[in-house]
């Protein structure tokens, strides 16, 4: 397969979401080529999620277009599906099921899937195979949500918010888990710095629905002349990114 | 990367992965006991209030059937029936809705139709169990009978099923929380159940509500359900009105449905 004929993992062109009172994207364009770890930066209420909603075909835009490796997420569900995996913020899962029957029942889905083992192992939750989800502790549900994002063996992963609200242990051991994906594209969304800085090779500023600044986390730095990802994020946004607005 | 837009097939999940949502949906039910009080305990509880109402439950009303066959049974196969698919059902969608479960589903092969349909099918097989243990009681402590006309009470019981879990899905395609579909289903369900004889004969009510007590669906099945028992055709007034029920239940919540 050459490099021409591979389309891009990720194409989101001129997207536009505009509710009644408010326009939460307004404009953005992102390529992520295959095999690349992209993070969407911004702080809280810049319009992250609803764009990454659009990209995974949850909510559709007012204008512009998504295509995941050319694909329409919404012509092309059925199809789109098989190749995308989303961890979505605030998503529950059956909640009287054990981790090892969620991961049966979500591997059912699929028609390569991980094997279960394999995936817990991957999270480190083999030991809580026979838990049931309401009984796991908030790090171990993340974790268990980012196995099940996985368990397709999808091409392109969407990772909204990652390791909010995980203990520092429990975030290293997720940002080695994402590490180890060598094939996949990953698209990260967080308003972690540190996160964003290890794990992304590319990285989009997002700031009142617009992109502010696109390019590798070196690259962002030196455009705006301090040492930090997050003096970058201050000087180029003009913000602080734990700002505490609602989030979109 | 050697994935082109050709080779990625449209695959829609296969007959396990229908099973293992069922099997999800069965196991979400009997690990919370208490939700199974509805479904089948109150059947046996309905029986007993309406063998209560009846001071000549053995009377017979034709050959070989009684008050209790042609009164109190129907009236509490439609009571179970309408309870579980208008009040119980739409709440555990609700439910799902707000914990955004079939949001997550949404971004998986699974269509969310699935959790629907698993729902249905295990809400629905809670029914045949409650309509059992209390067919069972009755059976035994009330000298019932069963219907004359066995296959024609299956059918019956079948379109009645579809009719109110269509009701069902209605007020869960309009409810915009679980308390709220609990709400608009006991308003649903009291606004057919009432005039369809859950609280005694349809006979005592004046004539005109009882006239359009029967073309709702409660009404409809039950006099649906006593033909069976009596032995006689079902009046084609009852089948049209479960049919209508289930075309306008379905039409709202095509309309109207949202997964989030």
């Amino acid at each position: 397969m050459t490099a021409t004929r591979t389309p891009l993992a990720t194409d989101a062109q001129h997207l536009v979401k505009r509710y009644k009172t408010k326009t939460a994207v307004d404009g953005i364009s992102l390529q992520v080529p295959a095999g690349q770890t992209f993070g969407i930066l911004g702080s809280n209420g810049a319009g992250k999620t609803t764009t990454v909603e659009m990209i995974a075909g949850l909510r559709r835009p007012t204008q512009g277009h998504v295509r995941i490796l050319g694909l329409d997420p919404f012509a092309d569900r059925a199809k789109v599906r098989q190749v995308l995996g989303v961890q979505l913020q605030q998503a529950t899962l059956h909640d009287a099921l054990t981790v090892r029957e969620l991961v049966d029942l979500y591997r059912s889905f699929y028609p390569k899937p991980l094997d279960a083992d394999q995936a817990l192992t991957m999270v480190e939750l083999q030991e809580k195979a026979k838990t049931k989800f309401s009984n796991l502790s908030g790090g171990q549900m993340q974790r268990l949500s980012i196995a099940l994002a996985l368990i397709g063996q999808p091409e392109v992963v969407i990772l909204d918010e990652l390791t909010t609200g995980l203990d520092p242990k429990a975030r290293r051991r997720v940002w080695s888990t994402i590490e180890s994906l060598e094939d996949q594209t990953v698209i990260l969304i967080s308003h972690a710095m540190d996160e964003v800085e290890r794990l992304c090779d590319r990285v989009a500023l997002i700031d009142a629905g617009k992109i502010i600044a696109q390019g590798t986390p070196d690259q962002l730095k030196a455009q705006a002349g301090v040492p930090t990802l997050e003096d970058a994020f201050v000087e180029l946004t003009g913000k602080d990114l734990h700002d505490d607005q609602e989030e979109d | 990367m050697t994935t082109t837009t050709t080779t990625i097939q449209a695959r829609r999940p296969g007959a396990a992965a229908w099973l293992r949502m069922i099997q999800a949906e069965a196991k979400m039910i009997t690990r919370d006991t208490s939700g199974m009080i509805v479904p089948l305990g109150l059947p046996v509880l309905l029986l007993v209030m309406q063998g209560m109402m009846f001071d000549d439950l053995h009377q017979e009303v034709g050959p070989g059937v009684t008050v209790l066959d042609v009164y109190a049974l129907p009236v509490v196969i439609t009571l179970v029936l309408a309870m579980v698919a208008m009040m119980n059902f739409p709440s555990f969608l609700a439910t799902y809705r707000k914990t955004h479960i079939l949001r997550r589903l949404a971004v998986t092969p699974a269509s969310p139709v699935m959790v629907l349909v698993a729902q249905i099918v295990v809400s629905f097989i809670q029914v045949l169990l409650g309509m059992a243990i209390a067919f069972g009681i009755a059976l035994i402590f009330f000298d019932a009978n069963l219907p004359t006309d066995v296959p024609m009470a299956v059918m019956v019981l079948l379109a009645s099923s579809v009719a109110m879990y269509a009701l069902g899905i209605m007020v869960a395609s309009v409810a915009p929380t679980p308390n709220a579909a609990i709400a608009i289903g006991i308003v649903v369900f009291f606004g057919t159940a009432a005039l369809g004889g859950m609280f005694g004969p349809v006979e005592n009510l004046p004539d005109t509500l009882a006239e359009i007590g029967a073309w709702l669906p409660f009404g409809a099945a039950v006099e649906a359900f006593q033909s069976t028992w009596l032995g006689e055709t079902v009046a084609w007034q009852n089948w049209t009105s479960l049919a209508a029920t289930t075309l306008i239940g379905t039409g709202v919540a095509a309309a109207l449905f949202r997964w989030e």
